[in-house]
């Protein structure tokens, strides 16, 4: 099913049409339940609707483990392979039996051949040009399967001899030049390059593994470092290392690898090493659903750990800002001397969007390490305390500027010291360096008109559940809404936003409401404030959101 | 404190006066890295947690005193980043053979060319002597028991060193405290070595152990030499072996010797090098 959804959404994305495909899947190692949701649009890379305009099912027992995740609508049309099993499903109107196994082991010997079938169907309903698959094969290594499967995608489009389908055909798009396709942990893997990352380490973990072997193969072609490590803790330990020496260095993980990182990254904050860390966050706590989306690990990433350890969060809310701000984690990681924690989830990351790819080529300013200039100096220090709180860091293997690093508390010059004045001065160096952060107001992206007094604050892939809702309710015009892309330290474009509310609605997938309790806890927040906080694992809907969002316009 | 040579800060060490960490610290710095002609800022020493490991803060190359028991995995970082600094990794037993166990084999197994310093204390000493992983397992009545604070250990000793020739590490040896040009020797030897290089430190608690601990080794070792006759504990029924360091077998023999009985200094196993 997922190959079925690739390559209908490759082939459409390589006329121009944009979207994108959640992916579900369950806790299968093979084999197992597993289905996309797949949007195509002529302008903009949509959230998939609720219900879609038309299903393909293969198998009715596994998608009952996915139907609450693919609900189908009253004016859905079916396509399906045998008839469900007694009354267990409701069929639409509009439901066809297709036999695809059967005719594609006629015609192929294997049923494996079924979604090729299906492709050429969609094709022909779609109006997809005729030519397109094989132009677009071409370009795309994955679309050459197509190729090979000629016959099936030909039997395909000829499957239905009636065809009922006109007011399925796709609009031609606005822009018929080709869109990309890519997901979240790929545009990371991208970004992470762009910025000039040398070094990775981490382990396999669901839904963050495709990080990993993006990078393995991006650094082998460039000559960087790679390595799986032998656990989570080993991973950061391994980037902080690399990290001395001046290598740009970066892990990736979710929930629990996240959970023994966190002593590494207190020191990272303490000794002031740059690296970034991605967490693709996944339904908590402990193994929880690894392949379902939640947005719990907020309070970890801003608080997590021991002993007042200033981080950054930044958290991106659409695959375009998975590129952005990885870019910006490694420049403020390097320039601030600080572990980033880049805040993505399972949604951001393993759903591919086919959409126009000039954020590629954007310029993105890089900020750099401050290294000592100059002479070399007997008289170094590591930790001098500067105006701006940062001091020049040498890497190690630079002549002349020989420190020793400690995670003790130390002195300006690295050296341990139990003075508690020192404890404290270097507690506010470490704090306050990062202050200037807070004005960068372009990292609070809001939508909606600046007069309204009603407000929604949203992070990561909800938000764009958010935003679509907001839009289909046409309430743009009484409701605004702000999305933070920087978490901590609380960006000062937040606190504004919230100061101009009456209204204010937080929206997250958690069941604590860690979002709304972290502004909370910052901002005085207007007395009408409400929270819209439930677990994850189910993405968010537009009819669910619209009752608290209704509610909130009214 | 007057500075001894280029590489010492002229920071106090904290440790009390005999412990076996001013042997490391004099062997690194008036030997090592002067006889090997490593510039200050080649050299790249990481520590863990523990008495040992405030040792960077004494010595004037770059330095990181890190995290308890993961000092080899930012000694490797480093060392993947940057191939032309010398690595060196140290740390006491708790560090490499009891939080950071598991991190060793895969040192191992990687072959990354780093050296790691492992300064065997066998006790906690930091914390004020409790047992570690090397406290040597002791039957009721045997004799005295390591710490006189805290009831004796329960568990036999994990026998790292063991494992690790067990693993094929390619470079294993052990020297002791009390003999400071041996001990340099072997370290030179270790960063000379193109691989992961581990050397085991016997050394003295002079505060949690009664001093006939580190007597008895000290009486009961011996020395490793290249095509001579190794000597073996008075239990054993076997006839000596002319030391051979490629031969993994023997090398196994050598490291499973219990070290109250006959501890074996020198390179035990020197086997594949570097592959990178």
């Amino acid at each position: 099913m997922v190959v079925l959804g690739s390559l209908l959404q490759r082939l459409a994305a390589s006329q121009g049409y944009s979207g994108q495909m959640p992916r579900y899947y369950g806790p299968q190692i093979r084999g197992g339940a597993s289905g996309v949701k797949l949007s195509l649009d002529t302008t903009r890379a949509s959230v998939p609707a609720d219900t879609p305009d038309i299903t393909v099912c293969f198998n009715w027992e596994k998608y009952a483990e996915l139907e609450q995740e693919l609900p189908l609508g009253i004016n859905t049309v079916l396509f399906y392979d045998k008839a469900p099993p007694g009354e267990s499903i409701a069929l639409p109107e509009k439901s066809f039996q297709v036999g695809f196994s059967g005719i594609s082991k006629d015609l192929t010997g294997a049923t494996t051949a079924k979604n090729i079938l299906a492709l050429g169907l969609l094709e022909r309903i779609l109006a997809l040009p005729e030519s397109l698959s094989k132009g677009a094969t071409v370009h795309d290594d994955a679309l050459a399967l197509l190729e090979r499967n000629g016959l099936a995608l030909n039997a395909g489009k000829r499957l239905l001899l009636e065809f009922p389908f006109a007011e399925l055909k796709l609009s031609p798009p606005r822009d018929a030049s080709p869109r990309a396709v890519r997901h979240g942990n790929a545009a990371i893997a991208q970004g992470a390059i762009r910025a000039g990352c040398r070094a990775f380490f981490g382990y396999p973990i669901t839904p963050a593994s495709e990080i990993m072997q993006e990078m393995q193969e991006h650094l082998n072609q460039r000559n960087g470092v790679f390595l799986q490590a032998e656990d989570e803790i080993a991973a950061l330990g391994l980037a902080l290392g690399a990290s001395l020496t001046g290598a740009k260095s970066m892990t990736a993980t979710t929930g629990p690898g996240l959970d023994l990182m966190t002593e590494m990254m207190g020191l990272a904050s303490g000794a002031e090493i740059p690296v970034v860390i991605v967490d693709v966050q996944r339904c908590g706590p402990a193994t929880g659903i690894p392949s379902k989306s939640e947005q719990s690990d907020l309070n970890h990433v801003i608080y997590g750990g021991h002993g007042d350890a200033p981080r950054v969060v930044i958290a991106p809310y659409n695959m375009e800002g998975c590129y952005r701000l990885i870019i910006e984690s490694f420049s403020i990681s390097e320039y601030y001397q600080t572990p980033v924690i880049l805040l993505s989830d399972q949604r951001l990351g393993q759903t591919t969007v086919a959409t126009g790819s000039d954020f590629l080529t954007e310029d993105y300013a890089v900020a750099r390490r401050k290294r000592p200039g100059g002479e070399s100096r007997e008289e170094y220090r590591r930790y001098e305390l500067t105006e701006d709180y940062i001091s020049p860091m040498a890497f190690a293997g630079d002549e002349g500027f020989v420190y020793q690093a400690t995670g003790l508390s130390h002195n300006e010059k690295g050296r341990p010291s139990f003075d508690f004045a020192t404890q404290q001065r270097m507690h506010e160096k470490r704090w306050q360096k990062l202050a200037p952060l807070r004005d960068r107001d372009e990292l609070v992206k809001v939508f909606g008109r600046e007069e309204s007094r009603k407000g929604i604050v949203a992070f990561g892939s909800s938000a764009q559940f958010v935003l679509e809702t907001v839009r289909d309710l046409g309430l743009q015009d009484e409701v605004k809404v702000c999305i933070p892309e920087l978490i901590q330290p609380l960006p000062r474009g937040l606190i504004g936003f919230v100061d101009s509310l009456e209204k204010l609605l937080v929206i997250e997938m958690n069941y604590s409401g860690q979002l709304y309790h972290y502004l909370r806890s910052q901002i005085d927040l207007p007395s009408d404030t409400k929270s819209y906080a439930r677990a994850g694992g189910l993405a968010f809907s537009a009819t669910e959101l619209s009752g608290p969002i209704r509610e909130l316009a009214r | 404190m007057s500075k001894e040579s280029d590489y010492r800060t002229e920071v106090t060490p904290v440790w009390c006066p005999g412990c076996g960490g001013f042997a490391l610290l004099n062997a690194l710095t008036s030997r090592v890295l002067p006889n090997l002609g490593i510039p200050r800022h080649q050299a790249l020493i990481v520590s863990g947690i523990g008495c040992s490991s405030r040792i960077p803060a004494y010595i004037d190359t770059y330095g990181f005193n890190s995290l308890h028991g993961r000092a080899v995995l930012i000694a490797q970082g480093a060392k993947l980043a940057s191939p032309d600094l010398t690595v060196v990794a140290i740390g006491g037993d708790g560090d490499f053979f009891s939080i950071g166990a598991g991190h060793l084999p895969h040192a191992v197994r990687r072959n990354v060319n780093i050296t790691c310093i492992m300064v065997n204390n066998f006790v906690y000493a930091l914390t004020k002597g409790q047992t570690s992983p090397t406290t040597p397992f002791l039957q009721r009545g045997e004799g005295p028991f390591l710490s006189l604070q805290f009831y004796p250990p329960v568990d036999p000793v994990l026998d790292m060193v063991s494992y690790s020739v067990s693993t094929g590490a390619s470079f294993i040896a052990q020297g002791i405290a009390s003999d400071v040009p041996h001990l340099s020797w072997l370290i030179e030897e270790a960063i000379k070595h193109k691989g992961f290089s581990f050397v085991n430190v016997l050394t003295p608690c002079v505060t949690f152990e009664p001093p006939q601990f580190f007597k008895t080794i000290r009486e009961k070792a011996s020395y490793l030499k290249e095509g001579e006759p190794v000597e073996l504990p008075d239990s054993s029924g076997e006839q000596p072996w002319l030391h051979d360091s490629s031969n993994i077998t023997l090398a196994l023999k050598l490291a499973q010797t219990p070290v109250l009985e006959k501890p074996h200094l020198g390179i035990i196993f020197q086997g594949r090098p570097d592959l990178l």
